[in-house]
């Protein structure tokens, strides 16, 4: 009998330390007292490289500390879910794709997204010219490639769009974080985003040719084109803590130094290229301007100003996320995103404290650069 | 086992998924954070014909690569137990095969084979399920008794005949030892083998699907999937032990 309530006890003990280590309820926050500079910790949802340019940019030339902030950004990873760190307080930002965060939010975590800084989908599905994929419909009884972790949904979206079943009518094959498995032909199409994965394609050498492969060589299937693209990179904040008029204010501060930071990569590609090398991206130096460049082709030109949440977009990234099917017929969202899923309340105050800096917060003539990769990134 | 002997750890059992249910909703833990069991049991029931299909699919690999593991221990031990030099670097070198982490060999077979095959993570299985019935074998086959080795020595046996009739016989507790381990090893290499790419049939893809989309009661459901087929595999293992050998009553390890 004493054993059986040691154990008892025991368990109780654990249950305690777990509930004490996540409770849904929101826990206080002293906040900066002092007035100096404020620490702030950015979660961000991959390894360090130009995707996040602007927030580097930011760091490393000023644009945050000008506003009071000292900012740490901290490397995501496979296993990091940028949404979660948030809603558990281990961050006061995150930066994460709309979707995947939505659903963090049906699960109870308090996020809002206050700045949409991709304005358009970064996400091909690439195949081989030769491949007789020309269209969503094409995959079907392929081996369709793609990353799993909810990066999936635009894909599965086009796929329904054109009457395939994402679990019986293709046969899904999750693809490493390289291009390896396309160049070898285990699968016929592969997920890529445009910034990256992509360009690893074209720094790939041609076993037939001896050169690098060229954007002829293959077909892109382009989301925004298609009409499935959901939004992706945009800054969350913690829902409960925006009554805070002190996180309110750090909050405009933050997305004022962010729009300065990718006005100054929109400007200065190459330095851009050169601070995400030196924050310890892993792939080169042709590789990392591709990124940037691409990423500002994301971002540029903002007919509203750079952040400012689109309702159509969103609208559609909603619904999209309600009516999507995966493989076993789970939908990203069970129901329409209740309370506070975003808004652009503190995205318009920083770009009016951007534009009154002298920032061009719109980019109309912004034009795109021609990148040329060396073989392998370098 | 006798309903008397069950009681106990049934009773813990419960008790201890009440605790975990009070415990979520009184504490009001996210469901992100830890899901009480009840939305764990709802979503496991809605994912039915889900958690089935993909336990086949990891199942299968478990079973395929756990058959080709054990069959190859087995082989391997009978050999190197003949050979003085080979059973002395064998040990070692078969210690070296188990130490290979199941993360660094995933990737690497995923890149040498097709990775939209199955074929990695059988091999990957294989090699975990390898080494319990390898070494347990190798013991079991040494334990032969002076009295039957003159006896088959006198009979002139062949090596065959002699391993047939005499070695694997006695060796077969310590062989049914080693597959018992590797049963269980088997479930839980063929759905890690899956956190590391391929195809998206089995329940470690869908463990990490749901993970990500902070879809934790889904990933619950299909965690509880994986336990299950690991009982199934191992109270097989354990069923085969009895029929193999009827004169051994004793089931618990």
């Amino acid at each position: 009998m004493r054993r059986r309530l040691a154990a008892a006890a025991a368990l109780t003990g654990a249950a305690l330390l777990i509930s004490a280590c996540g409770t849904a309820d929101a826990e206080p926050d002293g906040g900066d007292a002092t007035g100096g500079t404020a620490t702030v910790k950015v979660q961000l949802q991959w390894f360090f490289q130009a995707q996040f340019a602007g927030y580097i940019a930011a760091v490393e030339q000023g644009f945050y500390a000008e506003e009071g902030l000292d900012v740490e950004l901290i490397e995501g990873g496979v296993d990091i879910v940028p949404q979660t760190v948030l809603a558990q307080g281990q961050a006061d930002y995150a930066i994460a794709w709309v979707p995947k965060a939505l659903a963090s939010r049906e699960q109870g975590a308090q996020i809002t997204d206050v700045g949409q800084i991709f304005a358009r989908s970064g996400t091909y599905q690439v195949a081989f010219a030769d491949s007789g994929i020309s269209g969503p419909a094409d995959l079907r009884g392929k081996k369709v490639g793609n990353w799993g972790f909810g990066n999936e949904f635009e894909l599965f979206a086009a796929m329904t769009q054109a009457g395939l079943d994402p679990g019986s009518d293709v046969t899904l094959v999750q693809q490493q974080f390289d291009m390896q498995a396309l160049l070898r032909g285990d699968i016929d199409a592969a997920q890529a985003m445009s910034y990256n994965e992509y360009a690893q394609l074209l720094e790939a050498e041609n076993p037939d040719t001896g050169e690098l492969y060229t954007p002829e060589d293959f077909t892109v299937l382009d989301w925004n084109e298609v009409g499935t693209a959901m939004l992706q990179d945009a800054i969350w904040a913690d829902t409960s803590k925006l009554d805070d008029p002190a996180y309110q204010e750090q909050t405009v501060k933050f997305l004022t130094g962010t729009i300065k930071g990718w006005a100054y990569c929109r400007d200065n590609p190459e330095e851009c290229r050169d601070l995400s090398v030196a924050a310890g991206s892993t792939l080169g130096a042709s590789h990392q301007l591709w990124q940037v460049n691409e990423v500002n082709k994301l971002i540029w030109p903002s007919s509203g100003g750079i952040g400012l949440i689109d309702e159509a977009d969103w609208a559609r990234t909603v619904e999209l996320s309600l009516a999507t099917k995966n493989q076993d017929g789970q939908t990203v969202l069970t129901a329409e995103p209740e309370g506070l899923a975003y808004t652009n309340d503190y995205i318009n105050q920083a770009l009016e404290a951007a534009a009154a800096d002298g920032v061009d917060v719109t980019g109309s003539g912004f034009t795109p650069l021609t990148v040329t990769l060396n073989p392998g990134g370098a | 086992m006798s309903l008397r002997a069950a009681g106990p750890p049934i009773a813990v059992g419960l008790a201890g998924l009440a605790l975990w249910e009070a415990t979520v909703r009184l504490g009001r833990v996210a469901s992100y954070v830890l899901p009480a069991p009840s939305a764990i049991a709802d979503q496991f029931w809605a994912s039915r014909a889900v958690v089935l299909s993909a336990g086949l699919a990891s199942g299968t690999n478990a079973l395929i690569g756990l058959l080709a593991g054990s069959v190859l221990g087995v082989l391997v031990a009978l050999a190197v137990s003949r050979l003085r030099l080979l059973s002395e670097v064998s040990v070692p070198l078969a210690a070296l095969v188990n130490a290979l982490p199941i993360i660094a060999l995933a990737p690497v077979l995923n890149n040498m084979f097709d990775a939209a095959s199955s074929v990695p993570r059988r091999i990957v299985v294989g090699l975990v399920a390898f080494f319990p019935v390898f070494v347990n074998t190798l013991r079991g086959l040494r334990q032969v008794q002076p009295i039957h080795q003159e006896l088959m020595a006198s009979y002139a046996a062949g090596g065959w005949t002699f391993a047939r009739l005499v070695r694997l016989p006695g060796a077969l507790p310590f062989v049914f030892t080693g597959l018992r381990q590797a049963s269980s090893l088997a479930v839980i290499a063929a759905v890690v083998a899956e956190y590391f790419g391929g195809l998206q049939d089995g329940l470690g893809a869908r463990i990490t699907s749901a993970a990500s989309l902070t879809a934790y009661p889904r990933a619950w459901a299909f965690v509880v999937g994986a336990c299950l087929l690991g009982l199934v595999f191992y109270l097989t293992t354990l069923l085969l032990e009895r029929l193999a050998m009827p004169w051994r009553t004793r089931i618990s390890p």
